[in-house]
């Protein structure tokens, strides 16, 4: 069996010319990004929009990629800017006028009509304040790769820390309170 | 029932991924490595542009001074650029900036003729 190129050589092809390399790395990293993205702002539609131009970006921009970095940090941090710039917008307008949202977070009370435990870890995460809720989804895609996280978010690293020491806690009262809506 | 920590965070790493709406992959593709070709390079389009506009020039001196002002002008451009072209100096500069230009694309990675072989091998290969 063939070992899969690692993502950095997949790059220096991408930039020789080999369309094939970067189609690999749509591949790896379109779920995630799309996951990121949705998780971020809620709203399917946006988050299809951000995706397409995290890759656009990154693809137009590959020359300014660091070989010592990792890729999937790389398109997380610019799908990530993207996510802020469209809730920067979006709390712009709410400013202005209140919008129909297309596709709303679900409100603490249906979440609580979570059915197993995974759905019922998701309405949870759901409920975090957005600062918390980003940091769990990238310790999600990124793992415990806290200075990854730290790059993304452009935090330090002992802030992600703190973020996901806190919104572990707040999940834990929030799935606690779940159970006791149930039973 | 409480979770604890390390409960928690295995919770977390094995919620699935979001599944993507159909065609993303498709979309996203077609917008960056599978991007159609443009028909004409942008050097090409400035040729034929320029090209364009000496005949719409050319056409104008003919509708406005007749013949003798067309046969003028165009011996004129003739003289001149065989005079400019004959000097080796401006010959010279003239080699030296193109391999300059050349020289520079191999580490833009945008070498004319690599760029032409790998889109060739690329739409060979799909």
């Amino acid at each position: 069996m063939r070992a899969q190129p690692a993502d950095g050589d997949l790059v220096a092809l991408t930039l020789r010319g080999h369309s094939d390399a970067f189609a690999t790395l749509v591949e790896r990293y379109d779920r995630a990004v799309y996951h990121l993205a949705y998780r971020t702002l809620h709203d399917a539609e946006e988050a299809r929009d951000v995706t397409q131009e995290a890759f656009f970006k990154a693809f137009r921009s590959l020359r300014t990629f660091k070989p010592d970095a990792k890729f999937s940090t790389w398109i997380f941090a610019i799908a990530y800017h993207a996510c802020c710039d469209r809730l920067n917008r979006r709390r712009h307008f709410a400013s202005e006028e209140l919008p129909e949202r297309a596709d709303p977070a679900p409100g603490p009370e249906s979440q609580a009509i979570a059915l197993d435990e995974a759905s019922r870890l998701r309405a949870a995460i759901d409920a975090l304040p957005e600062k918390y809720r980003t940091v769990v989804t990238l310790f999600h895609l990124q793992g415990r790769q806290y200075e990854e996280i730290a790059t993304v978010l452009g935090l330090p690293m002992g802030t992600v820390k703190t973020h996901l020491f806190r919104a572990k806690e707040q999940l834990r009262r929030l799935l606690g309170a779940m159970e006791v809506t149930e039973s | 029932m409480k979770m604890d920590d390390e409960a928690l965070e295995r919770a977390i790493l094995n919620l699935p991924l979001e599944e993507p709406p159909h065609g993303l992959r498709a979309s996203i593709l077609l917008a960056t490595a599978y991007r159609p070709a443009p028909a004409f390079s942008f050097f090409e389009l400035a040729a034929v542009g320029s090209l364009g506009a000496i005949a719409v020039w050319l056409v104008v001196l003919l509708v406005l001074g007749g013949g003798s002002l067309f046969v003028h002008t165009v011996g004129t451009i003739g003289a001149t650029l065989t005079r400019t072209l004959s000097n080796a100096a401006v010959l010279a500069w003239l080699a030296a900036g193109g391999a300059t230009a050349l020289w520079l694309t191999l580490f833009t990675g945008s070498h004319p003729v690599a760029a032409v072989s790998h889109r060739s091998e690329s739409s060979a290969g799909r």
